[in-house]
């Protein structure tokens, strides 16, 4: 029996691998970062106990920090390995890659007045602005958050390199970074992927690694368009994944996403309860 | 133990008494501490070498803590001698409100007197005053913080409101870090929450007037 080949395949086994392995590390240090955090609110200090209280939640959380800055490394290797050097620029530059380039500032605008029933939808290639700018920002963070974690991971040791008040300001650097990009996850880009009146209720691509192609022709015209041109478009089809994979895409991600909910209405409802500045 | 290593733990333990004697110390040449305490860093009424201290105002183009306005109270061996309705009695809290809103205090349950000692309470810069900063580190933080260094120790426990305007004379790194990143995380919000509601909406309409929204 043929299978119908309707989709188009977008992220390699091994992105959707990393980005798996982000969202689980994420979430853990989440739970754990927000229990500490509100550790003097009855409901912080309940959450910090499903991890044997304070002592347990800050040891999870610091091998989980371990965890993801390793997997920050592996990543750094295998974008070195996906560099085509003896074609830097254009491999850098192409329409593939992720880097920001002029034609996202145009994107960024075009997308603007779309929103507000100025224009046309943009004719975007395979990344739109938001989509790389959702890659550069776990950069941005997990840098920030990443050099202050491993201040704060033995302060004793850290003070031997460096004056030891700088603790003080690692510490709400971190707290204040790791905020901005819960706060991030948890509204922007939930709504984004899978909340749109378009993607609702679950767009599962980063999960199956493939988009149904009339999406893609909507979405991402110029992606399909320039495929079609270079004659790749049916090496690209897929066939849609087994439907048991399917039910557990759904109930994962969506048990990820009630996760995230809950700290967010109750990080915002116990907020007046923080004693600390 | 053998006679044999008895012998030669008694030679290395004269050998360094006799060189430990046979040395004059010298005096120290900057204002750090020396840890010979009673004779050179700690007369009293030595001011202005505690304010350039590690954390002073030496660190990192004077953005690091400073102590502008240290206090006579704070060298003296009673700092409530002069306060009125001072008692041992009276909750510390009552007048040093602000000194309660850091994670040792509120997090970790430590009370006042576990680092400021019992009565009468001494200044943090009296020379005997275990918060001395020459041995702060050993006195008090190591009770806890295991291998504490003067560095470590420097380590600002009753750090100021860090977006108060008094952060940023006390402590301005603190001050103008803690508002890039409100500024940054604030940026983040303030533009893409409300996008994120106007692209929903958008996405919306195009979804109900059916039309091919995205103009293919």
């Amino acid at each position: 029996m043929a299978v119908d080949r309707t989709r188009l395949k977008r992220f390699p086994p091994v992105q959707r691998l990393w980005h798996l392995g982000l969202l689980v590390v994420f979430m853990i240090l989440s739970v754990t970062g927000i229990a500490w955090m509100y550790f003097e609110t009855p409901w912080g200090r309940g959450l910090a106990e499903q991890f044997g209280g304070f002592t347990g939640t800050l040891e999870i959380h610091r091998i989980a920090g371990l965890v993801m800055l390793a997997g920050f490394v592996l990543h750094l290797l295998y974008m070195l390995f996906k560099i085509d050097w003896k074609r830097f620029s254009q491999s850098l530059m192409g329409p593939d890659s992720l880097v920001f380039q002029w034609i996202d500032i145009k994107g960024f605008f075009a997308h603007l007045g779309w929103v507000f029933g100025l224009r046309k939808y943009p004719h975007f290639d395979r990344w739109s602005w938001w989509e790389k700018f959702d890659y550069w920002a776990v950069w941005w963070g997990l840098i920030i958050v990443g050099v202050t974690g491993l201040m704060l991971y033995n302060p004793v040791l850290t003070s031997d390199f460096m004056p030891g008040w700088l603790l003080n300001v690692a510490l709400w650097v971190h707290r204040i970074e790791a905020v901005l990009a819960m706060g991030h996850i948890f509204t922007i880009h939930f709504t984004v992927e899978h909340w749109r009146p378009s993607a609702f209720p679950y767009n599962a691509s980063m999960f199956d690694g493939s988009v149904d192609l009339e999406e893609a022709r909507h979405e991402h015209p110029a992606w399909v368009e320039r495929l079609e041109r270079e004659g790749r478009l049916e090496g690209t089809l897929v066939p849609p994944p087994p439907v048991p994979l399917r039910i557990l895409y759904f109930v994962f991600g969506y048990a990820i996403i009630l996760l995230g909910l809950f700290l967010l209405v109750f990080a915002i409802a116990n907020a007046a309860l923080l004693t600390l500045f | 133990m053998s006679i044999g290593s008895t012998i030669i733990c008694l030679l290395g333990a004269l050998f360094m008494t006799s060189s430990a004697f046979g040395q004059a110390m010298d005096a120290p040449t900057d204002l750090a501490g020396t840890g010979y305490f009673r004779d050179q860093d700690t007369l009293p009424g030595s001011f202005r070498f505690y304010q350039q201290l590690p954390g002073g105002e030496s660190g990192f183009w004077g953005m690091g803590p400073s102590r502008p306005n240290l206090r006579r109270s704070s060298f003296k061996i009673d700092a409530h001698d002069d306060v009125v309705y001072y008692s041992p009695e009276v909750r510390c809290q009552k007048c040093h409100e602000p000194q309660t809103k850091d994670l040792h205090y509120l997090r970790m349950g430590i009370t006042c007197v576990q680092c400021h000692r019992g009565q009468p309470v001494a200044g943090v810069y009296q020379y005997y005053s275990p918060l001395n900063p020459i041995r702060r580190h050993a006195y008090v933080c190591a009770k806890c913080h295991e291998g504490a260094t003067p560095s470590f120790a420097s380590y600002m426990v009753h750090e100021p409101n860090p977006i108060a305007s008094e952060a940023q004379g006390r402590f301005p790194l603190l001050y103008y870090a803690v508002w890039f990143m409100l500024i940054l995380a604030g940026g983040v919000f303030v533009i893409f929450l409300p996008y994120t509601v106007f692209w929903w909406i958008r996405d919306l309409v195009a979804k109900l007037t059916r039309r091919p929204s995205h103009g293919s």
